[in-house]
């Protein structure tokens, strides 16, 4: 494959792209994802999955079987946030960092 | 036969990367930083990445984190771009509570020269006209920013190995004896020995510290975010609980939770994320969600830093702290300085470890 040829069309990333991040020490699917943004894009890695995983096999002279699997994230297809924000739910986990702010200068007093 | 180095740093995080950095710019040979996986693998490549100080508290803490903030732009003159952005912080309001609060926290900080205003409805929306019109009005800081954490760590190791830093990746350090004067660091594929150690392995400082005997007591705190497909530009600030990248994505988090060493996404959190998104910025309602990710905060007992000298055995050094995307210039500023043995120009004895003895 030529060096311009591109293996994630969402964010435009090219096999020298995925060689560069391997030299730099990158070993997995997620590693040159970090580094270059190779299957961070709108289809999340659905169609350069398989063409990164196996130039890293091919650089790293070892099988496809031998490089880890990546990630996968949820929503598995993107999705409206108003769909998402439609529901309620059950926890609250979030906090606020004004409230947490107000907390912390009254500790210090 | 064990491979020698000055200093090894264990952790190739954004905290360990920057005590690399900056200390490979005075001390040019024999530093080796080591890391179990790849270096974004870690807290530091799930982060929302803001530099933020305006609602850091109490105000000591602040002032700590605006030095850093300062460091930002001069950073990146001298390792390439980072994609740093001082936008502007601002954290909307919707209570009178919450506004008494926020004019308390102005008080504060401006004690220690940080500029807040605290905006009504009307100017806030003037600012920031992306955020609803519901708000009661916000505090604005031009202090706060943010930064492209893969790329400030990637140019940290681009510049460090230019200045000669050594690297050692998918190599996980597996014990650590002190022998004569010197560290015998055992990791999976080499013995290697040092004159200095900094344990800079984000939450998994506490078991490196355990193979010295020593407790750091940080814990994992769960975050969890959510990410929109590229949008045209729609919020010029870093908000109080998400922010646009500069290729156009938005971040949305502030969840917390104990679960431990636990990085799934749960549709719980993401659904009240993406409530929270919505309330705070409408017009993500059409927006497609494309990603969830979480990350573990590096939370210290006390939320504050831990880093410095390790009383008791000498030329051990430790750096485990939350909010490390802000503070990083500076830490690695503060730890060169100890370790070259010169005075820090900051005070930070607040910071040493003995604290929690
Ligand atoms: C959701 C979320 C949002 C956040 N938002 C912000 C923010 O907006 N602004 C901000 O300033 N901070 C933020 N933070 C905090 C910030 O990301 C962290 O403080 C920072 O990333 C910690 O960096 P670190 O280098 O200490 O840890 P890490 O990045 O975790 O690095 C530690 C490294 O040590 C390695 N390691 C571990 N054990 C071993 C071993 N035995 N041998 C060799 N290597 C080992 C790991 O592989 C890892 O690469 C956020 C955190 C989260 C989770």
């Amino acid at each position: 494959m030529d060096k311009s040829t591109i293996v994630c069309r969402c964010e435009e990333i090219t096999v020298g792209d995925v060689e560069n991040a391997i030299a730099q020490g990158a070993e997995t699917f997620d590693d040159v994802k970090r580094l270059t943004r190779g299957g961070m894009g709108l289809c999340q890695g659905k169609t350069c999955r398989t063409v990164i995983s196996e130039l890293i096999a091919q650089l790293k002279g070892e099988s496809v079987a031998a490089v880890p699997v990546p990630r996968l994230r949820m929503p598995l297809r993107p999705i409206p946030m108003e769909i998402l924000a439609a529901n309620q739910s059950g926890t609250s986990a979030m906090f606020d960092l004004l409230d947490q702010a107000s907390r912390k200068e009254r500790q210090e007093k | 036969m064990s491979r020698e180095y000055d200093t090894i740093i264990i952790g190739g995080g954004i905290i360990g990367n920057g005590i690399a950095y900056h200390l490979s710019e005075v001390q040019s040979d024999g530093i080796l930083v080591l890391d179990k996986n790849y270096p974004l693998s870690g807290t530091s490549g799930s982060t929302q990445a803001w530099i933020w100080i305006h609602s850091k508290s109490p105000s000591w803490y602040a002032e700590f984190s605006l030095y850093s903030a300062e460091l930002y732009g001069y950073l990146q003159r001298k390792i390439g771009d980072i994609e740093f952005d001082r936008a502007g912080g601002i954290s909307p309001f919707f209570t009178e509570t919450e506004r008494e609060q926020a004019f308390k926290l102005a008080e504060c900080q401006a004690e220690v020269g940080i500029e807040i205003q605290v905006l009504n409805r009307e100017d806030a929306l003037a600012r920031e006209p992306a955020l609803s019109p519901k708000i009661l009005g916000a505090m604005y800081s031009p202090a706060d920013g943010n930064v492209n954490p893969m790329r400030l760590v990637e140019q940290y190791m681009r510049a460090s190995k230019k200045n000669g830093v050594t690297f050692e990746y998918y190599n996980p350090v597996t014990g650590i004896e002190k022998q004569q004067g010197s560290f015998i660091v055992t990791t999976a594929k080499t013995v290697f020995r040092c004159k200095k150690l900094i344990l800079s392995a984000g939450i998994w400082t506490r078991e490196l510290g355990k193979l010295l005997g020593i407790d750091v007591p940080v814990k994992p705190v769960r975050g969890q975010i959510i990410i929109t497909e590229p949008l045209a530009p729609l919020m010029k600030h870093t908000l109080s609980i998400m922010r646009q990248t500069s290729n156009g994505e938005v971040l949305v988090g502030n969840s917390q939770e104990n679960a431990g060493i636990d990085r799934r996404s749960t549709l719980d959190v993401m659904i009240e994320t993406a409530n929270m998104a919505v309330k705070y910025v409408p017009d993500l309602a059409k927006a497609k969600v494309v990603r969830g990710f979480s990350g573990l905060r590096v939370m210290p007992e006390d939320e504050f830093p831990i880093f410095g000298v390790v009383p008791g055995i000498e030329n051990l050094y430790v750096a485990a702290l939350h909010s490390g995307i802000t503070l990083s210039p500076l830490i690695g500023t503060l730890m060169t300085e100890l370790i070259t043995g010169g005075e820090t120009s900051v005070p930070i004895d607040r910071f040493s470890i003995t604290r929690f003895a």
